[in-house]
């Protein structure tokens, strides 16, 4: 599990390649991020599960 | 930043006449130890903490009474721990608001609890709100009370700086007329325009955040408690954050961000201001009248001097760094940066240690600068995204942080503490590995201690000079014999009430939080900066660290 510091850390280094590439590149980047990320937990029920959590809602 | 407006007075400013000393040849004929330049809360308290270790400073103030409008809101733990010492924690905590929590909302759902540290050790709450010109009020009456040993000079502006290699000359301005003063040594507390910086050529270093910042202080009566409270996307400003702070005599502040396409000097304007804050005063469900009382706005500035001693000129405060307001690390790191100071400069003018240990007053200070615009520049990202990107993650994060409080550590405001100085040329070296207590660099951690007047704090006991604390249940004089001839104090602690022990560990807290049983040695700095540890104290240890300061 991520402590505070370290998702801190990761999730700011994401907004900075984010930056980086600028906004048209970073749909992109975002879903090779996401299938790497899939690769890295290797367990699909936990992937799907998260695929329904991501899923933005009207409010969101 | 730009534009500022003042709208209704709450404090009443006691204006300070101008004052020439005895001039000859249109000079102070007194060659002074130490000039200040600035007299706003790092100058004020650098004046105090030189005058407890026996220098008579004078201060050049260009104002004739303390800051105008809406600056430094927040006075930290380590400030109090500070203010304590220079005589001024009292009136502090009387008229400032303490505080420990704090909420923040996505929309109207609450998302992170802020909980500063706070337990039963600690001597001080770890935020107090107070207006900064209530806090430089406190300063000044200090002084006041001090009398001689401080002289403090208002109406009396810099005008111009040459620097000598035994010291400077400046000439001043004040409305009876100018002249001249020479100092040994001269420290720049005169701000984020600091003209000591300017007249030696010197440029920050750093980044400046585009992001604009409206602050908003009202007079609102209201009895919510005393918490940090942050909106994002709030309904009653879509899109905006807001934050909001309360401070002594019903002043509220209130601020929020711009939107990338707003002009800053449109945005200002009390017609632009008002609504947004009617508007929102309404949704948090806030009914009585209010009024405005300061409108400024605020770009986060990440900056600092890459070095603090330019020879006879020293930096502190703003002078010398600016970090972002969020965290509340810009005058709480300016009188960190002048306790630290204070100590080491008077040893060096009073001739007690060489003037190299000026520079660990630089390189300290300046690892501070830098840990604190690590910190705040990421509680700016946050608060004041700098892109789209930014602005996005926190969006996915915010949104997701109200149905999972893994992603709520995201919103956390990463509020001020003291910062540990791992490679301090000052520091022995930490070999004994002890199994808790702060290593060397770091601050004491606070702790009630029994002693036969009563209960007190751990940091009470520490001398103007270094303080040997000797964890023992047996007399550690006989281990620490032979140090008379250096500026060290010492205090005996013992696991129980013992005869002759200085103070004794009430509960057992006190041995277990410094991992120090059956025995240890602590050295501490004037400043409570730890400067070594050891298993068992040992005068020549002890002889060795204090040698870094002395030679």
């Amino acid at each position: 599990m991520l402590d505070e510091q370290a998702l801190d850390e990761v999730y700011t280094r994401t907004c900075q390649v984010m930056t980086e590439l600028g906004e048209a590149r970073t749909p992109l980047f975002l879903a090779r991020l996401c299938l790497l990320l899939m690769k890295e937990v290797g367990d699909a029920e936990r992937i799907a599960a998260a695929i329904e959590a991501a899923r933005p809602d009207a409010a969101d | 930043m730009g534009a500022r407006a003042g709208y209704h007075e709450y404090f009443d400013y006691r204006h300070h006449p101008a004052r020439l000393p005895q001039l000859v040849d249109g000079a102070d004929p007194v060659r002074h130890a130490v000039a200040i330049v600035g007299g706003g809360p790092v100058g004020l308290s650098l004046a105090l903490a030189l005058a407890r270790h026996g220098v008579r400073p004078v201060v050049i103030e260009a104002d004739d009474t303390v800051t105008y409008g809406s600056r430094a809101a927040c006075i930290s733990r380590r400030s109090l721990e500070i203010f304590d010492k220079l005589g001024v924690a009292r009136p502090v905590l009387d008229q400032g608001l303490a505080w420990t929590a704090g909420t923040s909302y996505y929309r109207d759902v609450p998302v992170y609890r802020l909980e500063m540290p706070m337990d039963a050790n600690q001597k001080f709450p770890p935020m107090v709100n107070l207006q900064q010109c209530i806090c430089e009020q406190v300063l000044v009456d200090q002084i006041e009370r001090l009398g001689e040993r401080v002289d403090l000079r208002w109406q009396t502006r810099l005008a111009r700086l040459e620097r000598r290699d035994d010291g400077v000359e400046v000439a001043v301005e004040t409305p009876l007329g100018p002249y001249r003063l020479r100092a040994d040594w001269l420290v720049a507390c005169d701000g984020a325009r600091s003209l000591v910086r300017q007249s030696l050529g010197l440029r920050f270093s750093g980044t400046t955040y585009d992001g604009t910042y409206i602050i908003v202080d009202i007079l609102l009566r209201s009895d919510y408690p005393t918490e940090r409270r942050a909106w994002f996307d709030p309904p009653s400003n879509p899109g905006s954050t807001i934050l909001m702070h309360k401070q002594p005599l019903d002043i509220w502040r209130v601020d929020y961000q711009l939107r990338d396409d707003e002009d800053p000097e449109e945005a200002i304007k009390p017609e632009n201001v008002l609504p947004r804050v009617r508007s929102h005063l309404r949704w948090i469900g806030e009914r009585d009248d209010w009024v405005p009382v300061w409108i400024s706005a605020y770009r986060a500035n990440c900056l600092t001097l890459d070095s603090y001693r330019h020879g006879r000129v020293l930096f502190a405060g703003d002078a010398a760094h600016l970090v972002p307001i969020f965290g509340v690390r810009g005058m709480n790191s300016g009188i960190d940066d002048a306790y630290n100071l204070a100590w080491k400069l008077a040893w060096v003018a009073q001739g007690r240690a060489p003037e190299r240990l000026l520079d660990s007053y630089s390189v300290e200070r300046v690892f501070a600068a830098r840990e604190n615009i690590r910190h705040a520049s990421k509680s700016t990202e946050f608060m004041a995204p700098p892109s789209k990107a930014f602005e996005l993650m926190r969006t996915a994060a915010l949104g997701l942080a109200t149905r999972d409080r893994f992603f709520a550590t995201l919103v956390n405001p990463r509020q001020t503490s003291a910062i540990a100085f791992a490679d301090s040329p000052l520091n022995a070296a930490d070999s004994e590995s002890l199994p808790a207590g702060p290593p060397p660099g770091a601050v004491l951690a606070e702790c009630p201690v029994e002693t036969a007047v009563g209960r007190r704090h751990l940091t009470e006991l520490l001398g103007l000079g270094y303080t040997v604390l000797a964890f023992s249940p047996t007399d550690p004089r006989p281990a620490l014999n032979g140090l008379e001839d250096l500026p060290v104090g010492l205090v005996w602690l013992a696991p129980a009430p013992g005869a002759e022990a200085d103070a004794w560990d009430p509960d057992g807290r006190l041995f277990a939080l410094y991992g120090a049983a059956p025995t240890a040695c602590y050295l501490v700095r004037p400043d409570g900066h730890v400067a070594g540890r050891w298993r068992a104290p040992t005068a020549h240890a002890v002889r060795a660290a204090v040698g870094r300061a002395l030679h």
